[in-house]
This record gives structure tokens, C-alpha cells and sequence, in this order.
């Protein structure tokens, strides 16, 4: 199977569950023949990636989604839309480069919505190990 | 003379010349050739100021006394025009560099969330319907559609667009997107913004970016308008535009009448892009070269 589609099965897993997971609980609830060490593997690098949280749990560790989806889905929105004023960087190319006020102020909504953590960031989530990485704009 | 007009010629290029260009109406007539002209304007201001301090000293140099001419003045002077030079080009050529590897990180970080994030079900129902690069749906309210350009593009629609739009309408918006991939507007984008990013004030450099920003969305539309139909690329504006948003504006009054390029307005655009860069070459540059070369005692 595919890496994009395993990281896609277990960050839907992550966003369905109520509390932090285990490397085991995600196994399980992974209805497919996969190797423990494969979803060890795949949450390592979803959590590298910043979308994912590890916490310690005793001797093991536990895992949680760092935004809820509707926010992931409402950052690249912004992301897309340029939503940074002036200094746009162009990555992205918009078929239209605006949306209407109360689409805007929905995606703002939704990126202020209750994060699953008091600490999570409502924005594109950023890789941990990197310094200077410029945020949806910079 | 030739380092006066150079720097008269580069203050034209960057000021005046993009503010007329880009209130004009024609060049939506034929975006293509436009946006070479835009280019060609933007390559010649920057060589006619980089020329032009260049030219100064050493003209400065030869209007002194032979026995002047050497030794320290001659040191200062050339030293002093190529800082000049070099802060243009290093200024335009740093910023690029940042500018290119900021957005090759933010595309792929942003190209890795949209593959987490893709309703996998959806995509595949509307997989091959006017696109070859690999389609993502996120879910969402908002209606909206973008690209990711890059060795790996995505074309990335929300469900609230495939809502929207009508059969015809989404195959539009996917042939635009497509248009845009496959003939790299994204790398004409960048450029346009890193010489905005390198010169914001003296130059007329936001009317430029923003003015080919618009031209490359309406050569995409044209794109689609030829696959698909004009209807469909009006209705799919349409549904998009909530805002009243002048550019949208723009683009649908073009596909509702339906313009279509000229081949003569082309051909001049052309032309006058080509005569921007090669005219100030032949009566400015190579006088000077042919006077300058000789007197430096490169070519005897």
C-alpha cells in the first residue's frame, strides 16, 4: 500500500478518536494486515511532519492529531488564497484569488474553532525540527 | 552620453511605461504575447540600469586628461560602478534565490497536507475528467479551486466546488488548472514577484506582477475555453465569483464576449517586445562598447 494512503488511514483514525491514541490502539483500529513497526514508522513521520503529537504515557507514547481536519482543510484555504497580504511567495496558483466575506470569515472561524488541545496551533502545522521555516507566509 | 541614456532609459522602463501597460485594455486581447512584452521590459530595465553604471565612470574617465586618467581616480571609479552593478544584479538575484527555495518548501509542505487531507473517494469519482495531474478534493464549505505547481503538481478542489459546479463547469476549472501545470505560469509568477520583492518602490514593479498575474489567468481561461466551451468557462467564473472581484470581472467580460486573440495586435506585441531589448543594444550599447573598448585598450 501506498505511504500517502497508510498516513491518510491514520491521521483519520487520529481525528476520529476522543483521546490520544496508542502505536497499538491505531494498529487495531487499522482494519488491514500491517506490521506494528509500520504504523510506529508511519506516526514517526506524520509527527516529524508537525501534523501529528506524540506525548509520553508511562513507558509508552500516545498520539493526537495537532489540529482538527476542518482546521488543516481551513489553513490551506488561506494558505491557497494568499491570505498574508503583501508578501506572497505565488506558490500556489487560485483560480480565483478571492472568496466572498463570509467565506473568509468561515475559514478564519474555523481556524479559531476549539483546538483539540489547549496548546494546539491553529495554523498549517510546521515540521519541529526546523528553525527558520517561514509559516503560511512569512 | 550612453550611461545617461541608459539610466534615462531604465527610469522609463520602470515607470511610466508599466503604469501605461498596465491600465491598458488591448493586452487582454492577446495574453501571450503581452506577457513576453512584459518580460522584455522588465529584462531591459534592469540591463539599461546595470549598463548605465557601468557606462558612467568610464565615460567620466574619458572626458579627463590622458594624464589623469590613471591610478587612483581609475581605481575608485570602476570599483565604485561595479558595486553599482553588482548590488542590482546580486539585490535581483538573492531575492530570487530565497524567493525560489521559500516556495519550493511551502509547495511541498502544503502538497503533503493536501494529500493527507484528500477525500480519496471523491477524487477518484472525478480522476480523468480534464486533468492529468493528480486531483485532491478537501472538504470544506468554501467553494474554491487552486494548483500546486511543482515536479509533483496537484490540482486541489474543495467539495463545496464539485458542489457548485455543473459537469462542464468543473472540467473548465480542470483544463484552467491544468493550463497553468503544463506550461509553468507559476515560474513567470515568481520571477514578476521576485523583481517586485528586489525593487517595491522605485519601480513600478507591483503593476507588473499583478498585471501578468491577471494575463496568466486569462491565457488559462483561454486554455479551457478551447477544450471545453465558453459557456462552461463563464459559468464556472461565475459560480466563483461571490466577491464582484475586479480581476474576475475582467476575465468573465472577456469569455462572455468572446474575445479572441488578434494575430496582427500579436505580431506588433512581438515586435515591440523584441525592439525594447534589441533597439537601446544596437544605438546605445554597442556605440558605446565600439568608443570604450578601444580606449580601455581591450581592443586596439
Amino acid at each position: 500500500m501506498a505511504l500517502g494512503e497508510l498516513e491518510r488511514a491514520v491521521m483519520a483514525q487520529l481525528w476520529a478518536a476522543p483521546a490520544p491514541l496508542t502505536v497499538r490502539e491505531v494498529h487495531d483500529r487499522l482494519d488491514r494486515e500491517l506490521a506494528y513497526t509500520t504504523v510506529m514508522t508511519v506516526l514517526g513521520r506524520l509527527a516529524k511532519k508537525g501534523v501529528v503529537r506524540q506525548e509520553r504515557d508511562g513507558k509508552a507514547y500516545r498520539y493526537t492529531a495537532a489540529s482538527t481536519r476542518e482546521q488543516l482543510a481551513a489553513s490551506l484555504m488561506l494558505d491557497a488564497l494568499g491570505d498574508v497580504g503583501e508578501d506572497r511567495t505565488a506558490a500556489l496558483v487560485a483560480f480565483v484569488d478571492q472568496v466572498g466575506p463570509e467565506e473568509a470569515a468561515a475559514l478564519r472561524a474555523a481556524l479559531q474553532a476549539a483546538p483539540p488541545r489547549p496548546s494546539a496551533m491553529p495554523e498549517v502545522p510546521q515540521p519541529r525540527t526546523d528553525g527558520e521555516q517561514s509559516g503560511p507566509e512569512s | 552620453m550612453a550611461s545617461v541614456w541608459l539610466a534615462a532609459l531604465a527610469l522609463v522602463l520602470a515607470g511610466p511605461v508599466p503604469s501605461m501597460l498596465a491600465r491598458a485594455r488591448w493586452p487582454q486581447r492577446v495574453p501571450r504575447a503581452a506577457i513576453v512584452l512584459w518580460q522584455a521590459i522588465a529584462v531591459a530595465a534592469v540591463l539599461a540600469a546595470v549598463g548605465s553604471a557601468l557606462a558612467a565612470p568610464e565615460e567620466l574617465l574619458r572626458a579627463l586628461a590622458p594624464d589623469q586618467r590613471h591610478g587612483t581616480p581609475t581605481v575608485v571609479a570602476v570599483a565604485i560602478a561595479a558595486v553599482l552593478a553588482g548590488l542590482i544584479v546580486l539585490r535581483l538575484f538573492g531575492v530570487l534565490l530565497l524567493l525560489a527555495v521559500r516556495t519550493r518548501r511551502r509547495r511541498a509542505r502544503h502538497r503533503d497536507m493536501v494529500d493527507l487531507l484528500d477525500r480519496a473517494e471523491r477524487s477518484a469519482l472525478i480522476g480523468g475528467s480534464g486533468t492529468e495531474s493528480v486531483l485532491r478534493v478537501l472538504d470544506g464549505a468554501v467553494p474554491f479551486a487552486y494548483c500546486v505547481p511543482g515536479r509533483a503538481p496537484r490540482v486541489v478542489v474543495t467539495e463545496a466546488a464539485l458542489d457548485t459546479l455543473d459537469a462542464d463547469e468543473l472540467r473548465a476549472v480542470l483544463a484552467h488548472e491544468q493550463a497553468h501545470l503544463d506550461a509553468r505560469h507559476d515560474l513567470v509568477r515568481e520571477g514578476f514577484v521576485a523583481l517586485h520583492q528586489a525593487f517595491p518602490v522605485l519601480a513600478r514593479s507591483r503593476q507588473a506582477r499583478d498585471a501578468v498575474g491577471m494575463l496568466l489567468e486569462m491565457l488559462a481561461d483561454d486554455a479551457a475555453r478551447a477544450r471545453c466551451s465558453d459557456t462552461a468557462m463563464a459559468g464556472a467564473l461565475e459560480a466563483f465569483d461571490v466577491t464582484g472581484d475586479s480581476e474576475v470581472g475582467a476575465r468573465l467580460a472577456r469569455v462572455r464576449s468572446r474575445t479572441c486573440g488578434s494575430r496582427t495586435l500579436a505580431t506588433g506585441t512581438y515586435l515591440a517586445a523584441a525592439a525594447v531589448v534589441v533597439v537601446p543594444t544596437v544605438a546605445v550599447v554597442i556605440p558605446w562598447l565600439a568608443v570604450a573598448l578601444p580606449a580601455a585598450g581591450v581592443l586596439r
